[in-house]
């Protein structure tokens, strides 16, 4: 029932007041599921921020280790190695539940290998292959790790702003309005009932006189 | 096939064009005037000189760092073609055989190639035809479109019973790491069993081929250690070379070894330990570098599981090249000074595609430095 069809009676008021108190119940869940988020965006941020750190740091060392890998086998063996990758990397996609919101797990599938696993010859290659090929495989895994952590950041600030935007509209509109609705009863209530009050003093004196005449 | 003391006219025409041939590869003051150059001035360099045209041929496809790799890699297939195309009798056949390590990687990325689907001109440009299988056999490989067929047209090939062995497996996963390791492992079996069949010069390639498989097997040793995962004993069987000083029964044993003493008893024993001294002396300009020292310096990056240092593995190729150079100067018309001129032109090749692709990626030129082989 919207709030302006609520009748200033007893029971229009007894709906005001669950009303407020289920309003005021939600704002305190809600405000503590906003601090914990909040708590919960500093500590992934944090993490993130590490994690970019570390992947700027591999894909620096990535590179430079290409660069070795072209300079001693040419872009020839380097491309010829790469070509030799039989299982393609890839992540499977989770998903984790924080304060009910739900965070990407993203785990690598087929990312880190063994010489064995990597399908290129061990005789027809040469340990910078192998140097390059660590260097990317780190470097992917920590792709998918800061994929995952920032893409946890981004799902938590949407959340963040939704739950806010619920925070506020209860703080400054609902609640207040509910309690605008309740006071208006209430006053209407009292109003009416003095108005009862001095009705009845009224047939009270004028039964009164009537008594006296007779 | 000319005997010891009998040395046939051919051998001596041959050998000296070779040693002529040796002279014309740049010396070791170009690469310092190289080093100063940035891409631009390489290509403008290599461009004046006769024997890198095909820079000028290529310079409307590529450009960079990719057209100095792309021409000195033609520049390469088209010395090697030559060089097969002089070399008489047993040289030929000898050279023939040592180039074959090109028709390897070419096969190898034509069936990968081919299996995997990728663009046949993406594999096109990959193929460096220096070894015996031209270029337009190597395109008619390329016009396959399964396995079994550009296999069926390798039957000429004299590696061609590997590939024969694995002709049903051809595809599947792990098959052409198995199959390439195979074809290298034939290749110097059938290097090592020319060596032996008595052409001139070919008693002194023995040991410096023995050596280059002692130093192959040590370093991949050490790849396989510190994969991830222990690998089996099999893997290390399948993946070494027989035929060297080293035997295959003393590589397992010092795949199992778990101890400093039991490793360094072990590897103080192999060809390897008194180049590797040499080559460290060399690299850190310390002249009290010892053999010990060397044996503990391996068994530190085997105990950390680490790979071979790349400076130290182009110190030892430095020393290697100096073998063969004083080999091929004392027996001067032998299979020596050919296959000094064909290790040393292919790493002039190396030498200038590591500059380039060094100056692209903006690497100081000390750090290019140490990956040159002069």
């Amino acid at each position: 029932m919207p709030i302006d069809d609520i009748k200033p009676t007893r029971a229009g008021l007894l709906i005001v007041r669950r009303r407020m108190a289920l309003a005021e119940r939600v704002h305190e869940l809600l405000s503590m599921k906003l601090d914990g988020m909040m708590l919960e965006l500093i500590r992934l941020t944090d993490r993130a921020a590490e994690q970019r750190r570390e992947l700027e740091d591999l894909y620096t060392g990535a590179r430079e280790m290409a660069a070795v890998a072209a300079m001693m086998e040419g872009a020839t063996g380097v491309l010829l190695a790469a070509l030799s990758v039989e299982a393609v990397p890839t992540y499977a996609v989770g998903h984790k539940n924080v304060f009910g919101v739900r965070l990407p797990d993203l785990e690598p599938v087929a990312v880190k290998k063994t010489l064995d696993e990597r399908g290129y010859g061990v005789l027809g290659t040469s340990s910078v292959i192998d140097d390059a090929a660590d260097a990317y495989e780190n470097l992917i895994e920590a792709i998918i790790a800061s994929a995952e952590l920032e893409g946890g950041v981004r799902q938590l600030l949407d959340e963040i702003e939704r739950t806010r935007r619920r925070v506020n509209a209860l703080e400054f509109k609902v609640i207040p309005e509910l309690m605008e609705k309740r006071r208006f009863i209430e006053y209407q209530r009292d109003e009416m009932e003095r108005q009862e009050w001095t009705r009845l003093r009224r047939i009270k004196k004028i039964k009164a006189k009537r008594a006296e005449k007779r | 096939m000319a005997l010891r003391g009998m040395i046939s006219p051919s051998y001596i025409y041959a050998c000296t064009r070779f040693r002529v041939r040796r002279t014309k590869l740049l010396p070791r003051d170009a690469y310092r005037r190289i080093m100063q150059m940035g891409i631009p001035e390489i290509v403008t360099h290599l461009g004046r000189q006769e024997e890198y045209q095909e820079i000028m041929d290529l310079a409307g496809d590529f450009s960079g760092a990719r057209l100095i790799e792309e021409a000195v890699n033609r520049n390469l297939a088209r010395s090697f073609r030559g060089a097969m195309a002089i070399a008489p009798g047993s040289l030929h056949t000898l050279t023939g055989e040592y180039l074959a390590r090109w028709d390897i990687a070419n096969v190898m990325a034509i069936l990968r190639g081919t299996v995997h689907h990728i663009p046949r001109q993406q594999i096109r440009d990959l193929l460096i035809p220096a070894g015996e299988l031209d270029r337009a056999l190597l395109d008619h490989l390329l016009s396959f479109t399964t396995c079994g067929e550009a296999l069926d047209a390798l039957q000429g090939w004299r590696l061609y019973p590997i590939l024969a062995e694995h002709y049903r497996v051809c595809g599947e996963e792990g098959a052409f790491a198995r199959i390439e390791d195979e074809l290298y492992q034939r290749y110097y079996a059938g290097l090592l069993g020319l060596a032996r069949s008595g052409c001139s010069g070919c008693q002194e390639l023995i040991p410096y081929l023995r050596f280059e498989i002692d130093i192959t097997n040590m370093k991949n040793l050490l790849r396989l250690h510190c994969a991830r995962e222990a690998c089996d004993i099999t893997l290390v069987d399948q993946t070494m070379i027989p035929g060297g000083n080293m035997s295959i029964d003393l590589l397992r044993r010092l795949y199992g070894a778990g101890t400093e003493a039991e490793f360094t008893s072990i590897f103080l024993q192999t060809t390897i330990v008194p180049v590797l001294a040499r080559a460290v002396r060399e690299l850190r300009q310390d002249p009290n570098f010892s053999s010990t020292d060397a044996a503990e310096l391996v068994w530190r990056r085997w105990h950390q599981h680490l790979r071979p240092v790349h400076e130290i593995e182009m110190a030892i190729t430095r020393i290697r090249l100096q073998q063969m150079d004083a080999l091929s100067r004392r027996y001067p018309f032998s299979v020596l000074p050919v296959l000094a001129y064909l290790e040393r032109k292919r790493y002039e090749v190396a030498n200038l595609r590591a500059i380039a692709r060094g100056k692209a990626f903006g690497l100081p030129a000390d750090r290019i430095w140490q990956y040159i082989v002069l």
